[in-house]
């Protein structure tokens, strides 16, 4: 799990990495070539991201086209479905997020939909849901919510899909799927122990 | 080594993770794998290894905490104000409902009240035939002073992380108790851990 998650970082590391050198290419018009040269190599994934500064308080919709570090406090959705939103240490949303990746370090209450994946890390608050084809959570970080882990999973009504096996022994017991286990026994009664 | 001194319940150290062998747990998991989709509710706090080994099956799994809110139902007996509380803790109720329900040691933590509620509130939320496993202090007296962590491993076995070394008594709930806090459930298996714990498997 963490060497996954390590090699994901690396991954997207270097994938914000080549944003930015594409970013920071000057432009024919450029009239300050020096920018280039000035920014320091992107380290991280909220790296030259547009900033919303620890001071700043949005109450509405964030919609753009480019990544975003939330240092300060916003409240209503965000809609940044092609880039990055990371949600620095000191920020503070109330909001449901829809982005390509979501990072998390402060605290979120709202739903995270991240079309890439979604990492909670050791400082994060999140009350929530998060939907996601990878989801990572770091040791530390608090979370109460949902997870969907399923790919296929029924949009909104409550029929849970039919086992994809035709063998699966659900029902046996009522309408879960999970199987009964092998009669209804209890051993504890006579006495049967664990194995070492 | 005596019970309480065994990895998973005893007063250990906090912070170092012992290995449980649950042989309930893994069924569990092996009948999951075979299984369809299905709906996991962890009472507990989110673990990283909870994630991680869930993410291989088709699931949604809903995570409560609900230990922060447990001072908060030592005091009350009243089935109503209780139901309240504990209502508050869990997870909105959603149209697709639980299978599975993760309780660990939590129910060691609970009054009988406290107990009966918050297992009828679930039982609210779940499936006929949801099932509930729960490790619970039987023939250990002491036990730590708060839950443990509980994390499962790729194998299917648990990681019991004590997260202080402080001790307080073990209700040592008897499995008549238990049938009489769960009045909707069923016990289905049990078995005796060598820790002094006892291993529980349920069905609504």
């Amino acid at each position: 799990m963490f060497e996954l998650n390590k090699k994901r970082m690396t991954e997207n590391d270097q994938r914000e990495a080549s944003r930015d050198e594409a970013r920071s290419e000057p432009t024919p018009a450029a009239s300050r070539p020096t920018t280039a040269t000035a920014r320091p190599a992107a380290k991280s994934a909220s790296a030259g991201a547009a900033v919303i500064g620890a001071s700043i308080q949005i109450d509405g919709d964030v919609r753009g086209e480019e990544d975003l570090l939330i240092k300060g406090e916003v409240n209503g959705t965000i809609h940044l479905p092609n880039n990055t939103v990371t949600v620095g240490s000191e920020g503070t949303i109330r909001a449901d997020v829809h982005a390509h990746t979501v990072l998390v370090e402060g605290v979120v209450e709202g739903n995270l939909f991240g079309s890439e994946r979604v990492c909670v890390r050791s400082s994060a608050r999140v009350g929530g849901n998060i939907t996601s084809p990878r989801v990572s959570l770091d040791d530390g970080a608090r979370f109460k919510g949902s997870i969907e882990m399923d790919d296929e999973a029924p949009a909104s009504k409550s029929a849970a899909k039919p086992a994809s096996k035709s063998t699966s022994p659900s029902k046996a017991n009522g309408d879960s799927p999970l199987p009964s286990t092998n009669g209804a026994s209890d051993p504890s009664a006579k006495g049967e122990a664990a194995r070492p | 080594m005596t019970s309480s001194e065994d990895g998973a319940h005893g007063p250990g150290k906090a912070g170092r993770p012992q290995p449980l062998n649950a042989p309930l747990f893994r069924s569990l998991m092996e009948r999951m794998q075979e299984g369809g989709r299905s709906v996991v509710l962890d009472l507990g706090p989110a673990q990283p290894r909870t994630i991680s080994l869930l993410s291989h099956f088709r699931c949604r799994l809903d995570i409560a905490d609900v230990e922060d809110g447990l001072p908060g139902l030592q005091e009350d007996t009243e089935p109503d104000i209780l139901g309240e509380k504990i209502e508050a803790l869990l997870p909105a109720k959603r149209e697709e409902p639980t299978d599975l329900v993760l309780c660990w040691d939590l129910l060691n933590y609970l009054t009988r009240p406290a107990l009966k509620a918050l297992m009828n509130c679930i039982a609210e939320r779940g499936h006929p035939g949801m099932l509930a496993h729960a490790l619970v202090a039987y023939s250990t007296t002491r036990m730590p002073a708060a839950p443990n962590r509980y994390a499962p491993t790729e194998d299917f076995g648990l990681l019991v992380t004590p997260v202080t070394a402080e001790q307080r008594e073990a209700p040592r709930y008897t499995p008549e108790d238990l049938n009489q806090c769960l009045p909707r459930y069923r016990r289905e298996r049990a078995m005796l851990l060598r820790n002094g714990m006892q291993e529980f498997l349920f069905r609504l």
